[in-house]
């Protein structure tokens, strides 16, 4: 636990920030005392990325300063703050995947021998950071050859041999399994016990819980709150990221209708094996499980993605085969993928462009499309999600997570799906467009839609799935309906061999 | 309106360039603001202005195609083998449509044996020579008296040439293509990223066939043109246009990594290239130092470029 009377490392006065056309930081106060894991938190857009990024020297402030040991700095560029003893691990890694662990802990900075490089003496001094960090990575391995969690511990082992005093973290769980972040959750708090600072930014109020021994929460470019981690409840933390309350809880009562997608004995890839179910009008129903169980091949499957096998497919009644997206679309399946950087997202595209890709047959006259046409549509799209925007004309790389989520899923909607398969619908998005996603999800049921949804947020099940099937190793160990959707029955079925 | 000025001002950089370069050489050599250069300035842009735009479109969608020169002379051959069969005028059109059938085979393997375009389109290429070399035994093709041919590089209206005429009349077409229908809006979508593109429905093999297609008709299109010109074809007709073609689509302002596409700016790097050749050999300028100061310009112009994109990707990232 820290003590209010312990030096400061590292602090931040007055910082503002702009960017034209908008303020991404409003003379905002921080302090990280030293063995301190402070979190910061706040939706996307709140300001956290800009605050991050000059502390690690990539942004110059507009005003306001930073404070390092008691002296203020600036830093011009990241190996300023470098040699200051602060080290950033953006989500993006920074790691070169060709080279090997050691070479990349060392990189830039590789002990030398008679101007060559000392091979032996990298590997030990890489094997004794890895050892203080209680990781067992062999250092000689290729980065590309590592899982996303080795990976980040790398980065980090990385900051340390830098002898960091302060280590900045974003979002460092986005792609971790519950047991890696378990793990690295473990190796921060040794961490601070050994005198180095912590930044923790994230999402997941439940981690941020586990680990933080403060909490500052960033709203629109503002301080709203600085407290200790256990004077205040999640709720409050909530609550103050999106200046109103969230309703949790369980999903509304759901009115079935009757079935319209069956699949009888569904193969997929030699890992699936005689997967069946029947999807009603009007119902969420939840896949679960835990990383490769295979609840999203069967939904990738549905989607054309997979080669698959199966006995019967029928959508309303009649039979269908679906052997590419393009199938799936026209039999009025939509789908969101879980990764909407790499399978969603047309970075060049604007939001309407975004939007319109799967109907411009729709807007077409002979051959061209109808400008009033697309307009039409997507501006209804957009205000019908509430997607924020300055205009539909907007670039879509330069919209929030949660609002290029809300794009991807008014593609689908666009579409004019019937079904709607939704893989990870809020990864990487925050609090409040999280409900927005929610509610939405609720009223599109309420109007007939049925929804196959994927997660890996238990929580996510809970409140929107009436029914969950529950996956491992590719085979469905039981099926939830109602108040029998709990974290642990979902947990006792994912983890049955 | 707007969306013009939009669009006109993205390639803003690359028009300044284009006035300033040529005003200097107005200066420097009389000569040049002549409208007779000027017109022969033009031509010799266009002819690398025309299978340029059709690299656009193949850029735009995240590939390109080298085998452009090799397509150009194979279909200047073909279709000059053609005239005393068909006549001129269909021996153009069966031409291009050689050239469209090239294109359309890199497609296919592209498409179905799934070979990158840059070894796919790089194999096509010695194939085609090798195919050009066979087919007219080395030799040069002449026409004689048979002038009709220079239609497609002779003088039309008011002493403009026609490759001119082709260059503006395909860039609006592509324009409009790119901005308008649903084939434009596949491309910068698959450009942008395939692997969204072909979950919202683009069936990504026909959009490929269509590009390469194109592509290959263009640079059959230029390939005519040149043989036009001096009334002769051969293989080694348009060694090095798939290299001038690509210069011209990056230099224009279109991004090697696809996604987006500048029809306009495609011209005007034709452009600014014929320029500066013309530029230099009219002020004595040795021809081996007219390579190496198209070069140093190509490079300097894409450092530039490079700072800017540099800058605005630093932008974005830190506002999410």
């Amino acid at each position: 636990m820290i003590d209010e009377n312990n030096e400061i490392i590292l602090g931040v006065q007055g910082l503002t920030h702009h960017f034209p056309g908008i303020v991404a930081l409003k003379n905002v106060n921080f302090d990280l005392h030293k063995g301190e894991i402070h979190a910061l938190v706040g939706e996307n857009g709140a300001g956290k990325s800009t605050m991050i990024n000059i502390i690690a020297g990539v942004l110059q402030p507009s005003s306001g300063r930073l404070i390092i040991n008691g002296s203020p700095t600036t830093f011009q560029n990241p190996s300023d703050a470098q040699q200051a003893g602060i080290s950033v691990i953006f989500q993006e890694f920074n790691l070169v995947p060709q080279l090997s662990v050691a070479e990349n802990i060392f990189i830039n900075r590789e002990p030398t021998r008679f101007g060559m490089i000392d091979w032996k003496k990298m590997n030990e001094k890489a094997s004794e950071v890895l050892k203080r960090l209680k990781i067992d990575i062999d250092p000689r391995l290729t980065v590309s050859s590592l899982s996303i969690a080795q990976q980040q511990l790398t980065e980090i082992a990385r900051g340390l041999a830098f002898n960091a005093q302060v280590i900045v973290m974003d979002e460092p769980t986005a792609a971790l399994s519950e047991r890696e972040i378990d793990q690295l959750l473990s190796i921060v708090k040794s961490l601070a016990n050994e005198g180095v600072s912590v930044i923790y930014v994230s999402h997941k109020l439940e981690e941020v819980f586990k680990v933080a021994d403060r909490i500052t929460v960033l709203r629109d470019g503002v301080r709203i709150i600085t407290k200790n981690a256990s004077e205040v409840s999640e709720d409050d933390v909530i609550f103050a990221m999106v200046g109103r309350a969230l309703i949790h809880g369980r999903c509304p009562e759901r009115k079935l209708g009757p079935v319209v997608l069956s699949v009888k004995n569904l193969n997929v890839d030699n890992f699936i094996k005689d997967f069946s179910m029947d999807l009603h009008q009007g119902e969420v129903l939840g896949l679960g499980g835990l990383m490769g169980s295979g609840a999203n091949r069967v939904i990738e499957a549905l989607f054309g993605l997979r080669d698959s096998y199966v006995d019967e497919l029928t959508l309303d009644g009649s039979a269908l085969a679906i052997n590419n997206p393009r199938d799936a679309i026209h039999s009025r399946i939509g789908y969101v993928p879980n990764d909407r950087k790499k399978d969603g997202l047309l970075p060049d595209l604007s939001v309407k462009h975004n939007i319109s890709i799967g109907i411009i047959e729709r807007l077409k006259k002979v051959f061209w499309i109808v400008a009033e046409n697309e307009q039409e549509i997507t501006e209804t799209y957009v205000n019908k999600l509430n997607v924020r925007c300055t205009s539909i004309n907007q670039r879509i790389l330069n919209l929030s997570g949660g609002n290029q989520q809300k794009v991807i899923l008014a593609r689908s909607l666009a579409e004019e799906c019937n079904v709607l398969l939704l893989s990870e619908p809020t990864r990487g998005v925050d609090v409040g467009a999280k409900a927005e996603i929610y509610s939405l999800i609720d009223s599109l049921v309420d109007s007939g839609m049925a929804v196959i949804l994927q997660s890996s947020e238990l929580n996510e099940f809970i409140r929107l799935a009436n029914r969950v099937m529950i996956f491992s190793s590719g085979q469905v160990k039981g099926e939830l309906t109602g108040d029998q959707i709990t974290e642990e029955s979902m947990m006792a079925l994912a983890t049955r061999v | 309106m707007k969306k013009f000025l939009v669009e006109f001002w993205k390639s803003y950089s690359i028009v300044i360039v284009v006035i300033v370069i040529g005003l200097v050489l107005g200066l420097l050599a009389p000569r040049f603001l002549t409208k007779d250069n000027l017109i022969n300035v033009m031509t010799n842009a266009s002819l690398v202005a025309i299978v340029g735009l059709g690299m656009t479109l193949a850029i735009a969608s995240g590939n390109f195609d080298l085998s452009v020169g090799a397509t150009a002379s194979f279909a200047g051959c073909i279709s000059f083998s053609l005239v005393p069969i068909l006549g001129v005028p269909l021996s153009i059109i069966a031409g291009v449509i050689v050239g469209a059938v090239v294109g359309l085979i890199n497609g296919l393997i592209i498409s179905e044996l799934r070979v990158p375009a840059f070894i796919a389109t790089l194999s096509m290429m010695t194939i085609v020579r090798g195919f050009t070399l066979i087919f007219t035994n080395g030799r040069d093709l002449y026409l004689f008296g048979q002038t009709e041919y220079k239609i497609l590089s002779g003088q039309l209206i008011l002493g403009i040439s026609t490759p001119i005429f082709f260059a503006i009349g395909i860039a609006l077409l592509f324009g409009f293509v790119k901005k308008y229908t649903r084939f434009g809006r596949h491309i910068l979508a698959m450009g942008g990223n395939l692997s969204a593109a072909s979950r919202s429905g683009v069936r990504t093999s026909f959009v490929l066939w269509g590009i390469f297609s194109i592509v290959g008709a263009t640079a059959a299109l230029t390939g005519m043109i040149i043989s036009s010109q001096v009334l002769t074809a051969n293989a080694r007709l348009a060694t090095g246009l798939e290299l001038s073609a690509i210069a011209v689509v990056i230099l224009g302002g279109t991004a090697l990594s696809g996604g987006q596409a500048t029809v306009i700016g495609t011209l005007l790097g034709a452009l600014l290239i014929s320029m500066i050749n013309n530029g230099l050999n009219l002020l004595n300028v040795p021809i081996f130092y007219q390579e190496l100061t198209v070069g140093a310009l190509m490079l300097g112009a894409l450092a530039v470029k490079m700072q800017k994109g540099f800058k605005i990707s630093s932008l974005l990232r830190s506002r999410s």
